[in-house]
């Protein structure tokens, strides 16, 4: 976890963002005790519902910039996910891909990779799993992200600047990050730094590729950089332009310049 | 105390009637008047209905079981409803819309043709409001002045006017002895 | 502190009271409510969702309820007031999140405008049978505050209470209505702002670097900070210290886990004196007094007068809050009254408590009703009278069943051989 902290700490400062005007929310397998020294609000949320916080914390308060950590984001809180790419809600996702759930010792995570075989330490499907996972950039694509990435935790400068350019953006960028678990190939049975280098080796950079075609697969390189870069209204402001057109000037817009 | 049931079908402002007697009772009159209405299935099919109950008293039972009043303006509330009616009760009816059947000894029965009245007023949207001034001359239940502050709180300033004129209608309707 | 003038609608009105409670949440101050539409609760959000936006306040439909009650947390940490607005399945799956905003304390308020059940049940239909879920739904030690209104007025009153008992305890607050008094349509007053009284946030504003953000005050509650604020905060759904650190050594975490959830319980239950309401009516000198509380108790009025229209000396006590429970008000009443008679809309929940309270000294009798309406006022006579007349102790909760399921269920159902 920790070359995640060290690019998103990169990132903020070259973001130019003050620190105290961001809130973490996470979900369960991200809990490290170095985002203490970050200077940003955290919150430690439930499996799940770190999106659903986030757009509670951003609509409380509009100048926040939030930025949920998500692990589980993609089943138990997959709804989240979907609806707040369609609203368009302006959260900064940090999406941890470890291929399985840590914390918990190896119960399958839908973004997996599949098709290789797996060890005996994948506990909660101790015969493999034939599941297909997620492309979970192509996911947010479809469900309307203004921003998507994907980067091994290795790449901490490209890390560190995408989330620098995202916290700078407004609307649902989803930045997702591939970390690796513990044993997760039976033909990789070293530590985790071993299996972090075999995935940054095993990438390729190629910026702008359309998401679809980004799935992960252990036959062919897994395909890095940042993806999706567009324009379009927020929540926020689809929000006030749509009250401001019903209610006139009845309606103070929701936010001020930060809406 | 009275009870009150409105009935008819969807569309005709069946429970929009019952706010506003209740709106005239409690708020104008400075009676007690709870309202409920059907939700649901059974809200949704033909005969839709509002219940009322007029009280000088704070009301405790705000459900109507046997209602003292049966208001109807459809051919099916009329048969799904008229069970329930004291046997003393008042019966107020649109007149070309509910055909009586089985009359029963005790019940007094008001006929109205409240929907051609509003046509002639110039729309059947408003039969319910000359219903209801019907309902406030026979029933003296909620005072005129209630009835009609309740009536012009409850619609668009620009209906104002023709919802005066069709509760009128219908007051004077009773008035005349019809 | 008053209410804010621009968030309240001064007037009288004829309204049902699903919408007498989404004018008394803004009326409160509330600024974000996160919600999914289920019935028989939505017309209080389409109420708030129509008014809240003219008084700078954001209404939002949520993809469902676990969003809901999770961006009711978020928002409240960014510093406003909030509630959710739900029914019996909405409710169910609201309940890890409020153990959640429990053990955050995170003050934020619930309207369950309560349905027939289990499952989908009788949506537009009347039940109280989620009185244990606000109690326990979530797993865990932890307490919250639950009131239950018999009218639209009380909505409106009741709701402005929720968010200020809300806010002074920092704890869910409960309001636990039903679809008959959600659904009921009557005038309701909605006064002046200022006449009506607000709880503040507890703010800290005392020195920066001294600020923990779970070291208790005097009353055992807490200050907040606010998102946003600078204060670096970490805040955790594990058991945490003052700081707010989640404790990892086993030690400490055995002290830690004891310490939060005994003051997530006694902030609740020390307090609970200055928390509870009652209206306790001719109890001096009963035999019989009738507990009950939302439309139950509204109906049981009825069945009260005509009691003592023939000679019985019966009293009455609502529960205007229903937890936490007034243990020592039922224990003290116990000792002096025959028997306590309970009429609720489920077969048995508030009455354990009763039962509990009144530590064999009083016989209990039960009227239960399985929903989808609600009490006659001759079912609480007829178990009044059957009450006065018993002169035995009987141990246990004692069934008195309405007139309407002796007719459904003549014998009631028997197992067979």
């Amino acid at each position: 976890m920790n070359p995640i902290i060290t690019a998103f700490a990169k990132g903020i400062k070259k973001s130019g963002v003050k620190p105290s005007r961001i809130s973490v929310p996470s979900d369960i397998p991200f809990e490290p005790e170095v985002v203490k020294h970050l200077g940003v609000d955290f919150f430690h949320t439930i499996r799940g519902r770190a999106i659903a916080f986030g757009t509670g914390l951003k609509l409380g308060n509009p100048d926040l910039i939030v930025v949920p950590f998500i692990g589980d984001m993609m089943t138990i809180g997959g709804n989240h996910f979907v609806h707040g790419g369609r609203r368009n809600m302006d959260l900064l996702i940090i999406c941890v891909n470890n291929f399985v759930y840590r914390e918990i010792g190896g119960k399958s995570a839908p973004i997996q990779k599949c098709e290789k075989e797996q060890t005996t330490t994948q506990k909660f499907s101790p015969y493999s799993t034939f599941e297909k996972p997620f492309n979970a950039t192509h996911l947010a694509n479809s469900c309307g992200a203004v921003y998507t990435a994907r980067w091994t935790a290795l790449h901490t400068d490209e890390l560190a600047n995408s989330i620098a350019e995202a916290l700078n953006k407004r609307g649902f960028s989803v930045i997702e990050v591939l970390l690796p678990g513990p044993n997760y190939y039976t033909s990789i049975k070293e530590t985790d730094s071993n299996l972090l280098n075999f995935y940054y080796k095993n990438s390729v950079i190629k910026n702008g590729e359309a998401p679809r075609f980004v799935t992960i697969t252990p036959k062919e390189k897994i395909i890095v950089g940042k993806f999706i870069d567009k324009e379009r209204p927020t929540f926020i402001e689809q929000y006030n332009a749509q009250l401001s057109k019903t209610l006139g000037d009845k309606f103070t817009p929701h936010g001020g310049k930060n809406g | 105390m009275a009870e009150i049931r409105f009935a008819g079908y969807g569309g005709q402002g069946i429970i929009r009637s019952g706010i506003i007697v209740g709106k005239g009772a409690s708020i104008f009159d400075n009676k007690f008047a709870t309202m409920s209405q059907a939700f649901g299935p059974e809200a949704r099919g033909g005969a839709c209905s509002s219940q009322l109950v007029i009280s000088e008293n704070k009301i405790l039972y705000p459900y109507v079981t046997r209602p003292d009043i049966f208001v109807v303006m459809s051919q099916e509330a009329y048969e799904k409803f008229e069970p329930e009616l004291k046997e003393d009760g008042l019966l107020l009816y649109d007149s070309d819309l509910v055909k009586l059947k089985k009359k029963r000894e005790k019940i007094k029965l008001y006929p109205i043709p409240a929907t051609r009245f509003a046509e002639e007023l110039g729309n059947r949207i408003i039969a319910n409001v000359v219903m209801l001034g019907f309902f406030t001359a026979v029933t003296k239940l909620v005072s005129k002045e209630g009835m009609e502050k309740a009536v012009a709180d409850s619609v668009p300033p620009r209906f104002k006017e023709l919802n005066l004129k069709a509760f009128n209608k219908g007051f004077q309707h009773a008035q005349d002895g019809n | 502190m008053k209410a804010n003038p621009r968030n309240v609608n001064t007037g009288i009105y004829y309204i049902d009271g699903d919408v007498a409670s989404g004018q008394g949440a803004l009326a409160a101050g509330c600024r974000f409510i996160g919600g999914y539409p289920i019935t028989p609760s939505t017309e209080a959000a389409e109420a708030f969702a129509k008014i809240a936006p003219k008084a700078g306040a954001v209404f939002i439909q949520m993809e469902d309820e676990l969003a809901s009650i999770a961006s009711v947390i978020g928002a409240s940490c960014a510093g406003v007031k909030t509630m959710t607005i739900t029914s019996g399945p909405g409710y169910s799956l609201m309940m890890e999140t409020i153990g959640f905003g429990a053990m955050l304390e995170t003050p934020f308020v619930i309207l369950n405008i309560q349905r027939g059940g289990p499952s989908t049940g009788a949506p537009t239909k009347t039940g109280q049978a989620d009185m244990m879920q606000s109690r326990w739904g979530s797993h865990g030690d932890y307490e919250i505050i639950a009131i239950a209104p018999e009218s639209p007025q009380e909505l409106f009153d009741y709701t402005i209470k929720a968010f200020n008992l809300a806010e002074k305890y920092r704890c869910p607050v409960m309001i636990m209505a039903d679809e008959c008094v959600g659904h009921m349509t009557e005038k309701v007053v909605i006064p002046k702002a200022d006449e009506i009284e607000i709880e503040p946030r507890r703010f800290y504003n005392g020195p920066r670097d001294k600020y923990l953000p779970f070291k208790p005050d005097k009353d055992l509650v807490p200050k907040m900070v606010k998102a946003g604020d600078g204060y670096k905060l970490y805040i955790t759904g594990h058991t945490h210290d003052e700081k707010g650190y989640p404790i990892l050594t086993q030690n400490s975490k055995v002290k830690t886990q004891k310490s939060t959830t005994r003051r997530l319980v006694d902030k609740i239950k020390l307090n609970a004196d200055k928390i509870i309401e009652l209206k306790e009516e001719n109890t001096d000198d009963a035999d019989v007094v009738v507990v009950s509380y939302g439309i139950s108790s509204r109906v049981a009025v009825r069945g009260i007068e005509k009691a003592r229209e023939k000679g019985i000396k019966v009293g009455s006590l609502r529960l205007v809050t229903v937890w936490p429970f007034p243990d020592k008000k039922i224990t003290e009443l116990a000792k002096k009254v025959k028997a306590f008679v309970v009429p609720e809309i489920n077969y048995g929940q508030v009455v354990f408590d009763v039962e509990r309270c009144s530590h064999g000294e009083a016989n209990v009798i039960l009227i239960p009703h399985g929903g989808a309406g609600v009490h006659h006022p001759d079912d609480i006579l007829s178990a009044i009278e059957y009450a006065s007349k018993e002169n035995k102790k009987i141990e246990g909760i004692i069934e008195h069943k309405t007139k309407l399921e002796k007719l459904i269920f003549e014998e009631g159902y028997k197992l067979k051989e």
